[in-house]
């Protein structure tokens, strides 16, 4: 008796511990600090209160394939991600890395997957290049002698015609730009028209970052060499040339306007003085300028410490600030020192391009070499605005190895809100039913396997928010089941004990008898369905599917909660109702199930 | 009642409902895989009710935009705020976020122009992933089987021929796993019901509920076993049977209750999830008692092989 009164005391204390857990919205413990705002407290997973779950698969730059990630890149993701959303203010993320090469991002109640996606960014990539600027021309060789059938000058409209005879001695000559008329072969238009095009391009980027940058990039240029009668030489930009295409025929023909001096410095020649110089067979060689090149020197934003912006200390100018790590500064240290004994000597004045997902962030020039690791980026145009959000940039595009999403599952609020509800009713009605049906079938017995269910509920909520074990809909249904599991513990004992009964035993003898018979099965039911759970669970941690692994613990915690409520509390509780007079009216122990006894006595 | 003589019963009232199951499973199509086994793109949507949304008009409406392999399901219905709900679950291939904007926006605009907020849940597998699951997911029930195969023979070690009960336990098992998947390939067909991951959490829980079940039968032939050592080995089977039959169907009729429960309350998304769990625990009873008992009897009277020929 008194073992029983002690573990009886045990079940109190135990039971108005996990009561008090689940009473308190929020637990402290010294360092340890459980509960949340939701249900009882307890942390409930994205099905249940909305949210995003995101599954990354990191890609080896150098491959553009999975494989090879380092640890270190994976730590060095999960972190800047994790910034990245925290800063965002789209609440707190769980990031998890799975495997080798895969990010597990969580994000509970977020409201617009979309944004935070994009925040994420699939494949944002900062790098630091050295930009030369100096590039020697290289001769354009695809472009054959024959390709050019003829070079003469003429006169130009805005609206790509040539100047008729007709108007060649009229008034407004004016209106018609010199410019040498170059016709090509079927073959020499097409290539001759991709060179222009890559010209046009290399222009309009450089007239789109000076609009946004202090030091935009030169644009490449086409130098034109003629050997007429005399050499023509001059260089010419994307913009200056133009493709005729008033007649079919004409569709051969570029135009290219003479500029405003040629490379000798001679000025702008007329029409008649270009033809003599051209004389009757002239040849041409084309050579393309790069405006720059940029190097990849290994520099990137993995090896970018921080970005801040600021103000000058002296001027109030605002600037961003950068520091590098330990690699970084070396690398950073030997750029600038590079580039600027380059502006010493020669005067040229390379630049660095940090450039984000490919496309130029901003491209500043170098004062002076840099080692110790910071250093600032001011530009004349630079506002408050511009600091804060290039600052931004340079931190979010800081991520070591590009990154595609590969599993995505957005769960709306309401949709959250209302699995959760239902998933309380039908747990309430559920569990009502069964001790309902307990009771009236095995009587006393069923009424202490009711109760014991409640310690058991109790038990099993107060583990999952002390853990804590995040709630998800499969583990509402696990829960469930787990109940369903608990009571087949009880049934199995109370068939036993009834058994025992029949046979003439004292209650107290076959309350001990029955729980000593029904022990074996009660273990070997409930291994083999931890068994399924610990593969349940292997299985969901190599996908990171949280759905199966909520559901695989939630299930193993309540099958081993079940069997310790099971066992001792039911025990505890029968004993100690044995000893009392209720337990001389048999007829309150043994359900009346006629059906069942005729089994019985048949056998 | 005599189970051991009825046996034959048993295993053909068995096959009956297997039968058909299989049939459909290895005719085309199978079973219906859904985005988790074969990547893509799943949407739930709800619209109001009464506005014109059904499986039919929505999967036009998908075709004419430009997705013709693109499967509709329909939810059932919800109740929000006192308003009534149509929940539909849409199926295609992998959609980005631009491509799910344009798609939620164009049935926003034909069912639910009032109130915009109609996406419910987005799930985007890529192939790789589907790919893995479904290799996990046959490892996973290769190892539960393995598993349980051998935790049930170590168990009943000590009775004669242990090994017997673990590979009885097994057939019992596959027997639950094919009358599961066999109900789900013909619901596949007939009602676009698709097999998810959610479907295969619930077949290993039938597979760990079949075998817990089983056990309880097994462990009171291994009990009655060791009592009555000169009674014939179908008599001790029937009798133990006889003597757990009421725990089983207690057992049964509680868990039963609790998943009737949650069908009745919870949320349409689990639906399917119960209805595995329904089925499976109807055939783990009925299988521990019919079909894992009477395998023991069989082999026991050497009659596998009659029952194959016959």
């Amino acid at each position: 008796m008194r073992r029983n009164a002690r573990i009886l005391i045990t079940i109190v204390i135990i039971t108005a511990i996990c009561g008090t857990i689940l009473g308190v919205q929020k637990v402290r413990l010294n360092n340890l600090e459980r509960g949340s705002d939701d249900l009882l407290g307890l942390t409930l997973g994205l099905d249940l209160q909305g949210g995003s779950h995101l599954i990354y698969q990191a890609i080896n730059p150098e491959t553009g394939e999975p494989g090879g990630i380092t640890e270190d890149q994976m730590k060095s993701l999960s972190r800047t991600i994790e910034r990245r959303v925290n800063a965002s203010g789209l609440g707190e993320p769980i990031i998890q890395i799975l495997g080798e090469d895969r990010l597990l991002i969580q994000l509970p109640g977020i409201r617009d997957p979309g944004r935070a996606k994009a925040l994420i960014g699939e494949t944002a990539r900062l790098e630091f290049k050295h930009r030369t600027t100096d590039v020697p021309p290289k001769p354009l060789t695809n472009i054959l002698t024959e390709d050019v059938i003829s070079i003469s000058a003429d006169g130009v409209s805005s609206d790509k015609t040539l100047k008729s005879d007709d108007d060649a001695d009229s008034e407004n000559t004016s209106a018609y730009a010199e410019s040498i008329v170059f016709e090509f072969s079927e073959s020499g238009t097409l290539k001759f028209n991709e060179v222009v095009a890559n010209l046009q391009f290399s222009m309009i980027t450089a007239m789109n970052a000076a609009e946004v940058g202090s030091n935009p990039p030169a644009p490449a240029r086409l130098g034109v060499n003629i050997e007429g009668a005399e050499t023509l030489r001059f260089q010419t930009n994307g913009l200056q040339i133009i493709r005729l295409e008033q007649a079919e025929r004409e569709g051969h023909k570029f135009v290219i306007a003479l500029p405003s001096s040629d490379t000798e410095g001679t000025s702008v020649l007329s029409i008649e003085e270009a033809n003599a110089k051209l004389g009757t067979s002239p040849t041409v060689n084309f050579e393309i300028s790069e405006g720059y090149i940029d190097e990849d020197i290994g520099l990137s934003g993995d090896d970018l410490e921080n970005a801040y912006p600021s103000q000058h200390q002296a001027s109030g100018a605002p600037i961003v600030n950068i520091e590098f790590n330990e690699r970084g500064t070396k690398a950073f240290g030997e750029l600038t020192t590079e580039i600027y004994a380059k502006q010493q000597s020669s005067g040229v004045r390379d630049q660095i391009a940090i450039i984000l997902d490919g496309k130029e962030l901003i491209a500043p020039v170098v004062n002076s070499p840099i080692t110790a690791g910071t250093a600032i980026i001011q530009g004349g145009d630079f506002t408050l605005e511009r600091v804060k959000d290039l600052a931004l940039l340079l931190e979010s595009g800081r991520l070591p190895v590009p990154i595609q999403l590969i599993q995505e599952r957005d769960v709306d609020a309401m949709l959250g809100a209302d699995s959760l509800r239902k998933s309380v009713i039908a747990g309430i009605a559920g569990l009502s039913l069964v001790l309902f049906f307990m009771i009236l079938y095995y009587r006393v017995p069923g009424l202490i396997a009711s109760l014991s269910l409640i310690i058991y509920a109790m038990i099993v909520l107060a583990i999952f928010k002390m853990l804590p074990l995040t709630l998800t809909l499969s583990g509402v249904a696990a829960a469930i089941l787990s109940i369903g599991m608990a009571v087949d513990a009880n049934i199995l004992i109370f068939e036993r004990m009834k058994d025992e009964l029949r046979t003439g035993r004292t209650m107290l003898s076959s309350i001990n008898i029955g729980f000593n018979r029904a022990w074996p099965a009660i273990r070997d039911g409930n291994v083999s369905t931890l068994i399924t759970c610990a593969i349940l669970y292997w299985f969901s941690d190599q996908l990171g599917a949280t759905i199966v692994q909520g559901f695989a613990v939630t299930l193993a915690v309540g099958v081993a909660v079940s069997m310790f409520t099971a066992i001792t509390v039911s025990r505890t509780l029968m004993r100690v109702i044995a000893l009392t007079p209720v337990s001389r009216n048999v007829r309150l122990f043994i359900p009346t199930g006629g059906g069942e006894i005729k089994d019985h006595v048949q056998n | 009642m005599n189970f051991s003589e009825r046996r034959p019963w048993f295993f053909l009232l068995s096959l009956l409902v297997i039968l058909p199951g299989i049939v459909f499973l290895i005719l085309a199509p199978g079973l219906n895989p859904g985005i988790d086994f074969t990547g893509g793109s799943s949407i739930t949507m709800q619209f109001p009710e009464g506005a014109g949304a059904n499986q039919k008009a929505i999967r036009e409406k998908l075709q004419a935009i430009g997705y013709p392999e693109s499967t509709v399901q329909n939810l059932g219905n919800s109740t929000i705020d006192g308003e009534r709900y149509d929940l539909f679950f849409l199926r295609t291939k992998t959609l980005d976020e631009t491509k799910k904007d344009v798609l939620v926006a164009t049935l926003n605009d034909q069912y639910s122009p009032e109130q915009p907020n109609t996406l419910l849940s987005f799930d985007l597998v890529s192939a790789v992933i589907a790919q893995e699951t479904v290799i996990n997911a046959c490892w996973a029930v290769l190892a539960a089987t393995i598993g349980i195969f051998f935790y049930v023979w170590w168990a009943f070690r000590k009775v004669p021929r242990p090994i017997r009960y673990g590979l009885a336990a097994i057939v019992a098992l596959l027997h639950d796993t094919l009358i599961v998947v066999g109900i789900f390939a013909i619901l596949g067909y007939f009602l676009d019901t698709e097999v998810n991951t959610m479907f295969l959490i619930a077949l290993l829980t039938v597979i760990g509920y079949s075998v817990n079940d089983t056990i309880v039968v097994f462990d009171k032939i291994r009990e009655n076993v060791m009592t009555y050592t000169n009674r014939p080995f179908p008599e001790v089977v029937n009798l133990s049977i006889s003597e757990t039959m009421g725990r089983s169907l207690n057992t049964s009729f509680t868990l039963l209750v609790t998943l009737l429960a949650l069908l009745l309350f919870g949320g349409a998304t689990i639906r399917e999830f119960l209805y595995v769990l329904i089925i499976g625990v109807i055939a783990g009873t009925y299988s521990s008692i019919a079909i894992a008992t009477q395998v023991l009897v069989s082999w026991d009277q050497k009659t596998i092989g009659k029952l194959i020929s016959s």
